[in-house]
């Protein structure tokens, strides 16, 4: 008896021992700054699938590149308009699902009737745009757009940017009666996927993806660069930051503060997009959002003054490190050559008396302009309005804990006190600050907007002016127009920028939008915030940056695959290894297509 | 066991059950009076997303309010919630869906058993060894020591601590692993190599904790054995001349019953996690998870989690009631008048 106890346990020894697993440091790339919290799905039509999903695992037909505002092929190869109104997007002959099925017309047009049936997805809301979708061969899928909804930015982000959907497997899923909805495609083993990975492993601790070393598109883009990519789940931003640092971590999106610091002071091999202020590309247009329901607060003069009482410069880097520039009144993000033309410099310098059009602080403009209104200072130092009403006390709000734009509030209630408007800071829990703001219920609020696409301005102008996508005061909506502006004019451009092929005609247009904004001022552009990106050049180099600027977006937590082709491009430290041509515009003998080229074949079919 | 013991334990059961059906109660509640979306995160996330569209910002919002009733009157909303639970389904978290409330909380908790419960134990232990032995020495330069160092340790707040750990152990004598559960790039499975390796991360997080709490029960432990050795039998047990040591281990039993209703409410609030520990040594467990369901303000995650932590803390009651009813004779035979 003993002895076969003795020997169960050698044996259990050895089974145990052998049953070891690693994941190769050399050959991984470890990210941050990506999943806060448990996994949630790898089920690509969940409303926040795990990061990676849309990352590596499924891919749409294009992916869109905002240095270059080009788009690259990826399970589409080209794309056809018949009119100006319908397109053929062809998918490439090999591609195909990692189960080997081939990728069809059929898995887009699945894909697209699941999503509209689950109100869930990433191309959820297609039917708002999109007509049609049909399969007009086995690798040509057709959509078609809503004449009465006609809107080309959505036609085409709808088209270009579609997920197939493995539809074998979701067949099998509701022939079954599993719920798609529910489902968390969790099994390493059994997803088919279009991506060059696959789930490897999920725990508490971390999320891994394992590449397909076979993946179809191999002898197209040739196989991305770490066989394993992985994500340790990390409670807070200084563990996360200190695992960077240390070289644990090689690609990061993260807040650091004084980032700078990480190769001045410590010398490590870490860098960012510049290496220099502003250190991070722009991500998005931050506003402050002034309530337009609130008498006298919504008095253009009362929103102009604060305007000009904004410490945007020291604001900008007393609180937020220098990571971004101040934002253009137009609202349009200047820092991209291809986003200026849009944007009408003759006016804004008229308007605003500044070289680049941009509003310069200043404090006695501010009061005079309240003066002028006939806002007369009270004995408390703050004004009333000509008809009587208190400016103030007003709440500034932003969420507890977003230490940089707490800061920020402070900086600006500290401005608007002196010239008269009583402001005080509030920091309530994140879920109670968006409840409010959706709900229309705030004074003044710090928040996000659209940030670059090739719908730039478009997709600023219309989250932050459309009041179709607001109502009254009190009902939820997410969407857009928080501020609760509303002006008819405004709707008419918007639908006229989108349904225009003819490009001046939109530039006029969006010239038109600034002149409105200028003199209704909405809500107030601040400053570009932040694309967060880091990388460390412990084991993996070639990392895009200001010198060699081959793939933006660049941060790991893009979603619609936008910065896959980040993982073909880098290598081993010390082993370069070449380039991949595709990464190049069609004219320099790559792959991607300008959005240019693209508008120019739509505007073809109308001649 | 007389009928009257099982009759006490009988009403304590019930008395039990009326206040947790109180308990969960108001656990559905309170989440519901802050003022917040519990849609907040993931609708946020997609309003960030440069291209999610406002046509699937708003898609999503109406799908999400119908698959969690948030719309749905409040009692509705509550009978929905009880007769769930009822049937042992917790529902489906919000910010993290679709994932299972009880998919989410299963595989942290035993992380946070595996390190806590152990815990806990020899913290109590230990701290009530050295109270016991601080009061049989005091007056004594040994118990002046134990108490001020007890006293300096258990008020030191524990994160600081933690970070004096981490310094010291982790970059100064640079000997143990600071951060998470086991070593990056290992995947957790049962090879030897990677409980070596579990368990040299283990040590940082499982002596702070025991350190920081060790404190506490020698302070109360000092001073209970001080106060049994001022009591009645005490002092006439010393008269008939009865050894030292022998008075001292019934001093010090009769003080332990105290400390076993404390470590009774510490062990029954372990699942709730050491939300500090777990972000200060990046280690998993359920604190983290409590903490995300709390700022999400996801009900039914944070339903779920109190759900099964006043669960535990009530099992762990009733079990030191029961264990009192034996050990104790005061009870039973209180029962018994």
């Amino acid at each position: 008896m003993r002895k076969v106890f003795v020997s169960f346990l050698v044996i259990m020894v050895l089974v145990v021992g052998m049953a070891q697993v690693f994941i190769p440091r050399s050959e991984t790339v470890y990210v941050a700054g990506c999943i806060w919290g448990p996994a949630t799905s790898w089920n690509f039509c969940a409303p926040s699938p795990t990061w990676g999903t849309r990352q590596f695992l499924y891919l749409p037909l294009f992916i869109y590149n905002v240095a270059e505002d080009a788009w690259l092929p990826m399970i589409g190869e080209d794309y056809t308009f018949i009119n100006d109104k319908t397109i053929w997007v062809r998918i490439r002959k090999e591609a195909r699902w990692s189960d080997s099925t081939p990728i069809t017309a059929k898995d887009v047009v699945y894909s697209y009737n699941l999503q509209k049936k689950l109100g869930m997805g990433p191309n959820a809301g297609w039917d708002s745009y999109v007509e049609s979708v049909k399969a007009i061969s086995d690798k040509i899928v057709e959509f078609k757009a809503r004449a009465d909804a006609l809107n080309y930015f959505q036609f085409l982000t709808y088209s270009l940017t579609a997920f197939p959907a493995p539809s074998h497997v979701y067949k099998d899923l509701e022939e079954k009666g599993v719920s798609i909805k529910d489902w968390k495609n969790d099994n390493p083993v059994a997803q088919v996927v279009s991506g060059p990975y696959k789930l490897y492993h999920s725990d508490p601790n971390m999320v891994a993806y394992k590449r397909i070393d076979d993946w179809w598109g191999k002898d197209i883009f040739g196989l991305p660069k770490p066989k394993y990519i992985a994500h340790v789940i990390y409670k807070d931003n200084p563990s996360a930051s200190l695992a960077l640092e240390r070289g644990d971590v090689d690609w990061a999106g993260l807040f650091i503060p004084s980032v700078w610091e990480m190769w001045e002071k410590k010398k490590k091999p870490i860098g960012t997009w510049f290496k220099q202020s502003p250190y991070f590309m722009p991500g998005g247009v931050i506003l402050l959002y002034v309530n337009n329901t609130k008498m006298p607060l919504n008095d253009i003069n009362v929103k102009k003054a604060i305007a000009y009482a904004i410490p945007y410069v020291a604001m900008i880097k007393k609180a937020y490190f220098g990571y971004g520039a101040q934002a253009h009144p137009s609202m349009v993000i200047d820092v991209f050559e291809t986003y200026r033309k849009y944007i009408d410099y003759d006016l804004a310098r008229k308007v605003w008396g500044s070289e680049d059009g941009k509003v310069k602080t200043d404090l006695e403009k501010a009061d005079a302009i309240l003066d002028k209104a006939g806002f007369k200072r009270g004995k408390d130092g703050i004004r009333v309005s000509p008809d009587g009403k208190r400016l103030g006390t007003y709440t500034l709000a932003v969420p507890y804990g977003w230490t940089d734009w707490m800061m920020m509030c402070q900086i600006i209630a500290k401005n608007l006190k002196e010239i008269g408007i009583d402001v005080k800071t509030e920091f309530p829990d994140f879920t109670v600050w968006w409840n409010k703001i959706i709900k229309g219920e705030f004074d003044m609020v710090i928040c996000w907007s659209a940030g670059p696409g090739f719908d730039h301005p478009f997709n600023v102008y219309r989250g932050v002016l459309d009041y179709r996508l607001s109502g009254p005061v009190g009902e939820v909506r997410p969407a857009g127009d928080w501020e609760r502006y509303k002006n008819d004019k405004i709707i008419e451009l918007l639908d006229k920028a989108v349904s225009t092929l003819n490009l001046e005609e939109r530039k006029k247009v969006y010239f038109e939008i600034q002149k409105i904004i200028y003199e209704d001022l909405p809500a107030i552009p601040m400053f570009y915030g932040a694309h967060w990106y880091e990388y460390n050049e412990s084991i993996w180099e070639n990392w895009p940056d200001e010198e060699s600027p081959w793939w933006f977006p660049s941060a790991p937590w893009q979603d619609f695959a936008q910065s896959l082709p980040i993982i073909f491009g880098i290598y081993n430290r010390g082993k370069p290894q070449p380039f991949p041509a595709w990464m190049k515009l069609k004219e320099e003998g790559g792959m991607m297509v300008p959005t240019s080229k693209i508008f120019e074949d739509l505007i073809a079919t109308t001649k | 066991m007389s009928l009257k013991v099982l009759k006490y334990l009988l009403r304590k059961l019930l008395f039990l059950l009326v206040t947790y059906i109180v308990a969960a109660t108001i656990v559905f509640i309170l989440p519901r009076v802050v003022p917040g979306n519990p849609l907040s995160e993931i609708l946020s996330n997609l309003s960030r997303v440069a291209q999610a569209n406002p046509e699937a910002i708003e898609a999503a919002e109406r799908e999400l309010m119908k698959q969690f009733g948030i719309g749905k009157p409040w009692y509705s909303q509550y009978v929905e919630f009880v007769t769930k639970a009822l049937r042992g389904d917790l529902g489906t978290s919000i910010s993290f869906y679709p994932r299972k409330v009880i998919n989410l909380i299963v595989p942290v908790i035993p992380w946070t058993m595996i390190l806590l419960l152990p815990a806990t134990l020899v913290a109590w232990v230990l701290g009530n060894l050295l109270g016991a032995f601080a009061a049989y020495k005091r007056n004594t330069w040994m118990d002046k020591g134990v108490l001020t160092v007890s006293l300096i340790i258990s008020q030191i707040p524990y994160y600081w601590l933690g970070m004096i750990f981490i310094f010291f152990f982790g970059v100064k004598l640079n000997i143990l692993p600071v951060q998470g559960a086991y070593s990056q790039g290992i995947i957790p499975g049962p090879s030897w190599s990677f409980l070596l390796d579990a368990f040299k991360h283990y040590i940082l997080p499982f002596s702070s904790i025991v350190v920081s709490a060790m404190g506490g029960w020698a302070i109360g432990m000092r001073l209970m054995v001080i106060y049994e050795l001022g009591s009645d039998y005490a002092a006439f047990s010393e008269y008939v001349g009865m050894k030292d040591k022998r008075i001292f281990s019934y001093v010090y039993r009769n003080s332990l019953l105290p400390q076993i209703t404390g470590l009774a409410l510490s062990l029954g609030s372990i699942l709730g996690g050491s939300l500090i520990t777990e972000i200060v040594f990046n280690y998993p467990g359920t604190g983290y998870l409590l903490f995300k369901a709390l700022t999400t303000l996801d009900y039914p995650l944070i339903q779920g989690i109190f759900v099964i932590l006043i669960a535990s803390i009530y099992t762990a009651n009733f079990i030191v009631d029961f264990l009192y009813a034996i050990i104790d004779p005061r009870i039973r035979l209180g029962q018994e008048e």
